[in-house]
C-alpha cells in the first residue's frame, strides 16, 4: 500500500515538472534490466521492456517512445539495425545506446548512425538517469530547460542557477553536479557516481574521492550562502543525497 | 638500397670492370701489334737499303734523315733487329722529336755496316689512342643502352614482388582480408605468396580469435558486476543502519574495483592484439593541455604547483583513444603519487615527453612498477595497471618509456624515436 502511494506520489511529483517520459529499454538481461526499471520507475518514468531485436522491434511499431535505451548485443541480432530502423522510418524516438561493448568503433558508428548518446556498460543508475534527463530536455522543442527544486531554480541552457531569485556563481562543474543531485535527487548517489560523473575516466584508480567531498562542501556552502535549504547530506560514508525532505 | 638499384649497381660496376679489363687488353694488343708492324716494315725497309748497299751503290750516297749508317769493326758478330726510343731531330716540325729506332748490322763486301732506320713513334702512338679511344667510346654507349634496357627488363621481372610487398604494406589486421595474389610465371614468388596467403590467414583466425575471447570474459565479468552495483544502488536507498553502510560501502567499492580491473586488463590484451592500427597524427601539445584542464580541480585540491614547457605542432601517429589513454595515465600518475603542496613539471619536445613530479621516495624498484599489478602506493583503491598500460602502449608503438626516482622526484619519459 505505502509504495503504491509513493509511486503515485512521485508521479505526479513527475507530472508538474516534466510531462510523463515514456521509454523502451531494449536489454538482454534480466538482472540489469530489474534494475534500471526499479530505478527509472521510481523517477516516474514510464518504462516498457524488449529482450530481442524483434520484440523492440514490435513495439516501436506500436508507439511513439520518447526515448530508447538501446543495448547492442541482443540474442538475435545487433542493436544498430534498430537504430537504423528507427531512423530510416523517421521515428522521434532519441535514442541513448547502453552497450558494454565499449569499442570506440562501436561509438562512433552508433553516433554517426544518429544515437542521441552513449553510455557503456557498466554504468551507475544515477548517470543514466542523467543522460536520460539530458536527452529529454534537449528533445524537447519549446519544452522548459528549467529544473526547479524548491526554491533553487537551473537554467540549464545559459548555465544560470537561482536560489531565491538570487544568481549563484557556480564552476562548471559545481553546476554539473548541482543538475546531477538534483536530477536524481532522494536517491543515495555514491561518490564513485559523481566522481564518474563529473570526470568520466580520469577518476579511475584514484585512491580516494576526497575531491567529491570538496566540491560537495563548496556547492553547500554557496546554496546556503544565498539562503537556500541545506538539502545535501552525507549518507554514512556510502555517497550524497539530495533530499527534499531536509530542514 | 632498393633492389633494382642494386641490381644496376652491380651490372654496371662489372660491366666497367671487364671494359677496363678488356680496354687494357686491348690497349696492349694493339700496342704489340703496330709495333710488331712497324718493326717489321722498319726491317724490310733496312733491308732494302742493306741491299742496295750490296748492288754496288755507295752508302753515303744513300743517307738522309731517316737513315744512319754506322761502321763496325769486322771482327764483330752481326746485330739482330733492335727497336729502341729515341730522341732525334724532325725536320718537318722543326724540333727535337721521340723516335724509334731500328738497327741492324750487316757484313757486305768486307765492311760492316749497321745500318738504323728512324721513325716517328707520334703515328704509332697516335694510331693506338685513337683505336682504343673509339672502342672505348663505342662500348661506353653499348654499356648505357644495355645498362637501360636492363633497368627496364628487370623492373619487369620483379613486378610481382613489388605487389607483393605493397599487399604487405597495407595489410592489417582491422580490414579482415587476408592476402590475396596473383599466380606469377615465376616460381619462387608464387612460393613466397602462397606462404604469404596461408600466413595471413592464420594470423586474422587468431586475432579474430584472441580479440573475441578477451571482449567474451570483459563483458560475462562486467554483467553481474553491473547487476551487484545495481542492487547495492538500490540497497543504499533502503532503510539502514550504520553498520550496513559500511558493509554496502565495502563491497561497493570492492566490485568498482573488479570493473576497474577488468577494464584495464580487457585493454592491456587488446593492446598486446594489436587491435589498436590506423594511427592518426596527434598533436600532443593539444591532449596534454586538454587532459590537464579536466584535471585541474584535482590539481588544485592537493595545492600542486604546475610548470608547463610543451613544444606546439608536434604530432605523433597514434590511436586517438590510445593516445588519450596514455596522456591521461601519465598525468593522473603524476598526480596520484604526489604530496601535498607539491609539484608537477611536463616537458614536450621534438621525440621526447617528460614529466617529472614531487612524491615520495619509492620503496619499489622503478621497473618494477611497470609490471602488472605492482603499485607503489598502498592505497586499495589502487589497481596497478596504470604504468603497465602506458608500458604497454610505448611497446605496441615502439617508443621508449622510463619511469625513475631519484631523491623523492618521479621521473616518467617517453621517448618516441
Amino acid at each position: 500500500m505505502r509504495t503504491f502511494l509513493q509511486q503515485i506520489a512521485a508521479l505526479l511529483f513527475c507530472l508538474l515538472q516534466f510531462t510523463m517520459m515514456k521509454i523502451l529499454l531494449v536489454e538482454d538481461n534480466p538482472e540489469l534490466t530489474q534494475n534500471i526499471l526499479q530505478y527509472l520507475t521510481q523517477e516516474g518514468i514510464l518504462c516498457e521492456t524488449a529482450t530481442t531485436c524483434f520484440e523492440a522491434e514490435d513495439r516501436l511499431l506500436g508507439y511513439a517512445y520518447d526515448c530508447v535505451l538501446l543495448d547492442l548485443m541482443l540474442p538475435d541480432g545487433n542493436g544498430l539495425n534498430l537504430l537504423r530502423l528507427i531512423k530510416d522510418r523517421g521515428m522521434k524516438s532519441s535514442v541513448l545506446i547502453i552497450s558494454a561493448k565499449d569499442a570506440l568503433d562501436d561509438k562512433l558508428k552508433g553516433l554517426d548512425l544518429g544515437a542521441d548518446d552513449y553510455l557503456p556498460k557498466p554504468f551507475h543508475l544515477a548517470e543514466l538517469l542523467a543522460r536520460l534527463r539530458a536527452i529529454y530536455r534537449r528533445s524537447k522543442l519549446g519544452g522548459s530547460d528549467e529544473i526547479s527544486f524548491g526554491e533553487i531554480l537551473i537554467r540549464t541552457q545559459s548555465l544560470e542557477v537561482f536560489v531565491h531569485d538570487k544568481v549563484l556563481d557556480l564552476t562548471k562543474k559545481e553546476f554539473d553536479l548541482l543538475v546531477f543531485l538534483i536530477v536524481n535527487k532522494n536517491k543515495v548517489i555514491s561518490k564513485q557516481s559523481i566522481a564518474s560523473h563529473l570526470w568520466g575516466d580520469y577518476t579511475d584508480d584514484m585512491a580516494n574521492f576526497d575531491f567529491v567531498y570538496q566540491h560537495i562542501k563548496n556547492l553547500r556552502k554557496k546554496i546556503c550562502a544565498a539562503g537556500g535549504k541545506d538539502y545535501l547530506s552525507t549518507v554514512y560514508g556510502l555517497g550524497y543525497k539530495f533530499d527534499e525532505n531536509a530542514s | 638500397m632498393r633492389l633494382l638499384n642494386l641490381f644496376t649497381a652491380i651490372y654496371l660496376l662489372l660491366t666497367l670492370g671487364a671494359l677496363v679489363l678488356g680496354g687494357f687488353f686491348i690497349y696492349l694488343k694493339l700496342e704489340s701489334e703496330i709495333e710488331f708492324e712497324v718493326g717489321m716494315e722498319l726491317n724490310e725497309q733496312i733491308d732494302a737499303y742493306a741491299a742496295r748497299i750490296r748492288s754496288g751503290v755507295d752508302p753515303k750516297a744513300l743517307e738522309n734523315e731517316k737513315l744512319e749508317i754506322q761502321y763496325l769493326p769486322f771482327h764483330l758478330d752481326e746485330e739482330e733487329l733492335i727497336i729502341r726510343d729515341t730522341l732525334a731531330y724532325h725536320e718537318p716540325v722543326n724540333r727535337i722529336e721521340k723516335q724509334l729506332k731500328a738497327s741492324k748490322s750487316f757484313k757486305i763486301n768486307g765492311k760492316h755496316y749497321r745500318i738504323s732506320y728512324f721513325n716517328l713513334v707520334i703515328e704509332a702512338e697516335d694510331i693506338t689512342e685513337t683505336v682504343v679511344y673509339i672502342m672505348l667510346l663505342v662500348l661506353l654507349v653499348q654499356l648505357l643502352v644495355i645498362g637501360f634496357f636492363f633497368r627496364r627488363i628487370a623492373n619487369r621481372i620483379l613486378l610481382p614482388f613489388q605487389k607483393t610487398l605493397a599487399r604487405i604494406h597495407s595489410f592489417s589486421f582491422q580490414k579482415d582480408k587476408p592476402l590475396g595474389f596473383e599466380k606469377s610465371k615465376i616460381l619462387e614468388f608464387n612460393q613466397l605468396n602462397e606462404f604469404l596467403e596461408r600466413m595471413s590467414i592464420k594470423l586474422l583466425r587468431d586475432y579474430r580469435q584472441i580479440k573475441e575471447f578477451s571482449e567474451n570474459i570483459s563483458h560475462e565479468i562486467q554483467t553481474p558486476s553491473a547487476v551487484v552495483r545495481g542492487k547495492l544502488e538500490h540497497l543504499m536507498n533502503q532503510e539502514i543502519t550504520e553498520e550496513q553502510a559500511h558493509l554496502i560501502h565495502s563491497a561497493y567499492q570492492s566490485n568498482e574495483k573488479i570493473q576497474r580491473i577488468v577494464k584495464s586488463l580487457s585493454l592491456l590484451a587488446k593492446l598486446e592484439n594489436d587491435e589498436f592500427e590506423a594511427p592518426v597524427p596527434i598533436q600532443l601539445d593539444l591532449l596534454i593541455r586538454r587532459n590537464l584542464e579536466h584535471l585541474q580541480e584535482l590539481m588544485q585540491l592537493r595545492e600542486l604547483r604546475l610548470e608547463i614547457d610543451l613544444k606546439t605542432d608536434y604530432t605523433v601517429p597514434m590511436h586517438p583513444y590510445i593516445a588519450e589513454v596514455m596522456i591521461n595515465n601519465l598525468l593522473s600518475n603524476a598526480i596520484k603519487h604526489n604530496k601535498q603542496q607539491g609539484w608537477i613539471m611536463i616537458l614536450l619536445q621534438d621525440g621526447k615527453l617528460e614529466i617529472l613530479n614531487s612524491g615520495q621516495r619509492l620503496s619499489k624498484n622503478p621497473e618494477d612498477l611497470m609490471a602488472r599489478f605492482q603499485k607503489e602506493s598502498s592505497h586499495p583503491d589502487s589497481v596497478g595497471l596504470g604504468l603497465a598500460i602506458v608500458h604497454q602502449i610505448c611497446k605496441t608503438y615502439g617508443f621508449q618509456f622510463s619511469y625513475s626516482n631519484k631523491e623523492q622526484v618521479h621521473h616518467t619519459v617517453v621517448t618516441f624515436r
